[in-house]
């Protein structure tokens, strides 16, 4: 790492913004730094300033408001998450998707909103985030905007954000209690690994089932087509089955150096099936 | 010597570094600092082949805080183990992505990185030789100069004129008649990647050069101090008294740190800034591109047998995609020379190992090398036959192995105190409930479940890689008060040499362990000599440079007090830390009234510091016969086992091990809880080779996984449920106590044990590794497609 940055440690978001409107500087949000500073060793960012956030107190809210819902903060850690009694009681998806990202280490640094902002296409919590229709709060120098999960992924590592733009944080509206969901993730070894599929799934109490992947397309994504197909059809045994062949046709993956684009076929399937069978059988009972 | 008159061998005391290394008070290379210190980066080749048309230094050299700069061209030394082939730097040509071509010596590792993104070098890529098949055909050639290379005779083979560094050749009987007797020929090939060594500390040297002498001082994180210096003072055109290596606490080396790799780069650095100390650290991904990895191997087998299970005749060829440089790699094809039909008695035999050169990361020495490889295509050939015969593969394997009488590949005859593989592959079979393999019908109800269960078994055999004339030395001096400090020249990486060391001395002096101290840091300017720590050979030969040592100071000490106890020195014996007259014990005189020198009365003194001297040289090794690889390399073979039983999910192809269990005839365990833990480290390692180590390439030859990213290694969560460790123990008769080798042998076979049990469950081959969830899982729904029944016989 050669590149001279300064260093500001924010103790307020309009700080932050000020510093993100300044057209001649390279700023980056420092969150937990857990894919930025890589990029830095390898001198792929160059960054001039590095503006942390974790001083912030907005930035720490972890709150739930029955009837509203929970808001996570820019600078709450995955072990936060993973520790949540709200998230792993209601938001199941996303507390199994937090135990699985990375290591402790490495969770104990990583943040949720930081999963989201680096938009990596095996983001492991971005699937349970789009099926709780998560959205997503940005502040700049103009103001505040609020925008759908599902809209702020443009393509591998991009996102909707501009230069002058920070979020804040992450919202999810309440659920009614009897909704469950689940993630399952395939990876190369048991222990600590990137996904080479990852399915979130929810089964609303109103019998409405909600769908997204990751690592199977340049940005994780909801399955609409699925969910439609699962939604207009009898739970029969052969549901499952079903809609593991028919993931197959909807996704395109990529064959890479962490997996060939036949096995994650063959994996979203798999998982697909199972995600189903295990809704619908903890349903039954 | 029955067993129970053993004080400390065959016992289990605690590794006597531990507490120093678990509370993080050890030193490694890495904590080390100097005054004055400079930092070194390299830049390392963009191109797997490429001349070097012209390098422009003038805006690194502008750049405050840079040292030194040196391309391959101030450079002109060249440096091998076996082959000299290797540049400091790169020098005209570039070999492979990732060859260091410029080294920076800056007063930081920032301004020295900011050095290199400043050089510029202009090359014309040539063509590269990126298989083993390219390699063969010798179109392009890695090294134009390979007929004029100088390179050790009569043991490696360079061919002319291609890109063959060593053709090493076996030939026992006659494979004509062999092939003519034989009712079944089965042939396969099989082959395995690339993979990386991944020590805890990666490699890092410092050096000092003197500015006014030749004298250079090293510190490093390696295996063989005494390698380095003499590979470095030839290199350099020095003497060896010239160089100091200093070896602290190294964290892992696993052969990676067995040959001469940073150290010569940090010392002409070192020499360019006039002598200021210069530190190199390689980060994990130069760990991975830069420095030597175990070499990728393509094995072609064909046996023929009779319907009875005998083996009559084999012919294999290895052909090892060896990378740029020779380093270890020839002497990894050597190794299948005299090695690679396994544990088995084949009575007509042909074995080509080929040793190649190709533009990548080059290779080296790995745990038990050439033989995880080797085995690999062995121990499923083993397996591949069984399945042809409709034998039970256990049955099999014991109608041809090696026994009492047998005549080895290379014309060795196995005797009494040679050790048994049969009991080992009795002990794992009957430890894992093997049964023979599982009918089809067994297959389809479990694959009904989604989770299939099979078992497997494999042998290995290894004997210590080295030079004929490989020695050993020992030195053990006694303290005033009596207490003991032996200094030896192996390095001890966490196999646990020391404490092994203290152990025996201990054992032969009749004293306390915690009177017996083996020093930790070995110094080339003080210990004793040693070759280099590898080959599984340290207790063996280290064991008997100790014993001897301390038989040394046993026989001093005697003489010394046959003259106070006035009595000849055959009437003499010791224990309890005294020299004593047998007949009369209680004539006795302390090891701590001599150690010094004995005191009488009067003042009077004679004897004085009791040095003990041991020594061990290889016994009895020869060359092997050029054209037919006959004669005796072994100094001792270790002979062992694995069984498992494992448990495939057939939609993910994900694998539990819920057991392995590996046996080992050791001779004598010196201390059973380090050979355990041997045993277990190893399979876990092998486990790595077999489900997820590997390295890819791009079609231009760029490693894609280096970094822990994309290069998975076992995790805590990959472990098997159970590992069950077998000590047997046929001694040695001339080893330490009985004992043989055992660190690097149980990751040998594991791969094949693993291929072996995925057929048991799933009744499907595999030929290649890793056996990844992703290879396995295609395979049954490959399987599946084509059969429209889930398993084949």
């Amino acid at each position: 790492m050669f590149s001279q940055f300064k260093y500001v440690k924010a103790q307020t978001i309009d700080e932050v913004l000020t510093y993100l409107g300044d057209r001649d500087r390279c700023v980056k949000i420092l969150a937990g730094g857990t894919d930025l500073m890589v990029l830095m060793q390898r001198n792929l960012e160059t960054p001039d300033c590095l503006i942390d956030i974790k001083g912030i107190e907005e930035m720490k809210r972890l709150d739930f408001v029955q009837g509203v819902g929970l808001f996570v903060g820019a600078s709450v850690t995955v072990n936060q998450v993973t520790e949540s009694k709200i998230i792993l009681e209601k938001y199941q998806a996303l507390g199994q998707a937090a135990k699985t990202l990375a290591s402790y280490q490495l969770r104990n640094r990583a943040t949720l909103v930081g999963n989201v902002c680096n938009a990596s296409p095996g983001a492991d919590l971005a699937g349970p985030l789009l099926i709780f229709e998560a959205n997503v709060h940005i502040a700049s120098l103009d103001g505040r905007r609020v925008l759908p999960l599902a809209q702020f992924f443009t393509g591998p590592k991009k996102t909707v954000l501009a230069a002058n733009e920070l979020v804040t944080g992450i919202s999810l509206p309440d659920l009614s209690s009897g909704d469950q969901s689940l993630y399952l993730k395939q990876a190369r070894v048991k222990g600590h690994d990137l996904g080479i599929v990852g399915v979130a799934m929810r089964l609303t109490l109103d019998q409405k089932f909600l769908v997204a992947l990751s690592a199977v397309a340049p940005t994780p994504i909801r399955l609409l087509e699925l969910e439609e197909f699962l939604n207009a059809h009898p739970r029969t045994p052969e549901l499952a089955t079903k809609a593991g062949e028919m993931v197959q046709k909807l996704i395109h993956p990529i064959s890479d150096v962490r997996a060939s684009a036949e096995y994650r076929l063959l994996i979203a399937g798999v998982l697909v099936k199972r995600a189903v069978t295990l809704l619908t059988t903890r349903e039954a009972n | 010597m029955p067993e129970k008159l053993f004080r400390h061998v065959g016992k289990s005391p605690t590794r006597s570094e531990a507490i120093e290394k678990v509370s993080g008070r050890a030193n490694y290379v890495f904590d080390l600092e100097f005054p004055g210190m400079l930092y070194a980066k390299v830049l390392h080749s963009p191109y797997a082949h490429a001349e070097i048309l012209s390098v422009d230094l003038s805006e690194a050299k502008a750049l405050t805080g840079v040292k030194a700069i040196l391309t391959g061209e101030d450079l002109p030394y060249l440096l091998g183990l076996y082959m000299l082939d290797k540049g400091i730097l790169a020098r005209g040509k570039v070999r492979y992505i990732g060859e260091p071509v410029v080294a920076v010596a800056a007063i930081d590792l920032r301004t020295a990185e900011k050095a290199i993104s400043l050089i510029k070098v202009d090359y014309k890529v040539l063509p590269a030789v990126l298989t083993i098949d390219e390699a063969l055909k010798g179109e392009i050639l890695v090294h134009k100069d390979i007929n004029d290379l100088e390179y050790v005779k009569n043991v490696f083979f360079p061919q002319p004129d291609s890109n063959i560094a060593s053709w090493n050749k076996a030939i026992k009987g006659d494979i004509k008649q062999g092939f003519a007797e034989a009712d079944v020929i089965i042939e396969n090939e099989l082959s395995l990647p690339a993979v990386a060594h991944v020590p805890l500390e990666t490699h890092v040297a410092i050096a000092k050069a003197d500015p006014f002498t030749k004298r250079v001082e090293i510190w490093t994180s390696s295996q063989s101090p005494f390698g380095v210096r003499q590979m470095l003072a030839k290199a350099l055109g020095i003497s060896q008294g010239d160089v100091r290596v200093v070896v602290p606490h190294i964290g892992g080396g696993f052969g990676g740190k067995a040959g001469i790799h940073l150290e010569p780069l940090v010392v002409v650095l070192s020499r360019a800034a006039r002598g200021k100390p210069v530190k190199i650290i390689a980060t994990r991904e130069e760990e991975f591109s830069q420095l030597p990895s175990r070499a990728a191997m393509r094995g072609r087998v064909k046996t023929g047998v009779k319907y009875d299970g005998k083996i009559t005749a084999s012919e294999i060829t290895f052909d090892w995609d060896s990378g740029a440089y020779a380093d270890y790699g020839v002497n990894v094809g050597r190794a299948a020379q005299y090695s690679g039909a396994g544990a088995y008695e084949i009575p007509n035999l042909e074995i080509n190992s080929r040793t190649l050169y190709t533009n990548k990361v080059y290779s080296t020495a790995y745990r038990g090398f050439g033989h995880l490889e080797t085995h690999w295509v062995i121990e499923r050939q083993m397996d591949l036959i069984a399945q042809a015969l409709k034998m039970d593969p256990y049955e099999f394997r014991m109608k041809n192995i090696l026994r009492e009488g047998s005549v080895t590949i290379s014309g060795e005859i196995i005797n009494q105190y040679s050790g048994r593989p049969d009991q080992c592959l009795a002990a794992v079979a009957k430890e894992i409930g093997w049964t023979g393999y599982r009918s089809k019908e067994e297959r389809e109800v479990s694959f009904k479940t989604g989770k299939v269960r099979g078992k497997g078994i494999a042998c290995l055999q290894k004997a210590p890689a080295m030079p004929s004339n490989t020695a050993t030395s020992a030195l053990l001096q006694f303290d005033a008060d009596g207490n003991v400090r032996v200094m030896i020249g192996a390095i001890d990486m966490g196999q646990g040499a020391m404490t092994v060391m203290e152990q025996i001395a201990a054992e032969v002096l009749d004293m306390p362990l915690e009177k017996v101290r083996v020093s930790s840091e070995t110094d080339t300017d003080k210990n004793p000599y040693d070759w280099s720590t590898v080959a599984s050979k340290y207790t063996f030969m280290g064991g008997k440079a100790v014993t001897r040592g301390a038989m040394d100071m046993l026989s001093q000490m005697k003489e010394v007090a046959s003259q106070i106890l006035r009595c000849p020195v055959d009437e003499l014996t010791h224990g309890q830390e005294k020299i004593f007259i047998r007949q009369n014990p209680h004539k006795a005189v302390s090891y701590q009234d001599i150690a010094m020198g004995y005191l009488y009365d009067n003042g009077n003194s004679i004897g004085g510091p009791i040095i003990g001297r041991g020594v061990y040289i290889a016994e009895g090794l020869t060359f092997l016969d050029p054209d037919k690889g006959q004669g005796l390399p072994a100094l001792d073979w270790t002979f062992g086992a694995h069984g498992v039983e494992l448990e495939v999910d057939v939609e993910t192809g994900e694998v539990q091990i819920l057991k392995i269990s590996s046996a080992f005839d050791v001779g004598k365990a010196i201390n059973p809880k380090l050979c355990e833990g041997q045993i277990i480290g190893g399979v876990l390692q092998g486990l790595g080779s077999a489900f997820m180590e590997g390295f890819k390439f791009s079609a231009e030859g760029r490693l894609l996984n280096p970094s822990f990213m994309d290069y998975k290694i076992p995790t805590s969560q990959d472990i098997p449920t159970i590992v069950v460790p077998i000590l047997i123990e046929n001694p040695q008769a001339d080893g330490p106590f009985g004992a043989r080798g055992v660190g690097e042998h149980p990751m040998i076979s594991v791969p094949s044990v693993i291929a072996n049990a995925l057929y048991d469950a799933l009744g499907i081959n595999f030929y290649e590794l890793p056996l990844s969830s992703e290879k396995i899982a295609l395979a049954i729904a490959r399987s599946e497609a084509e059969h429209k029944e889930p398993l084949s016989e």
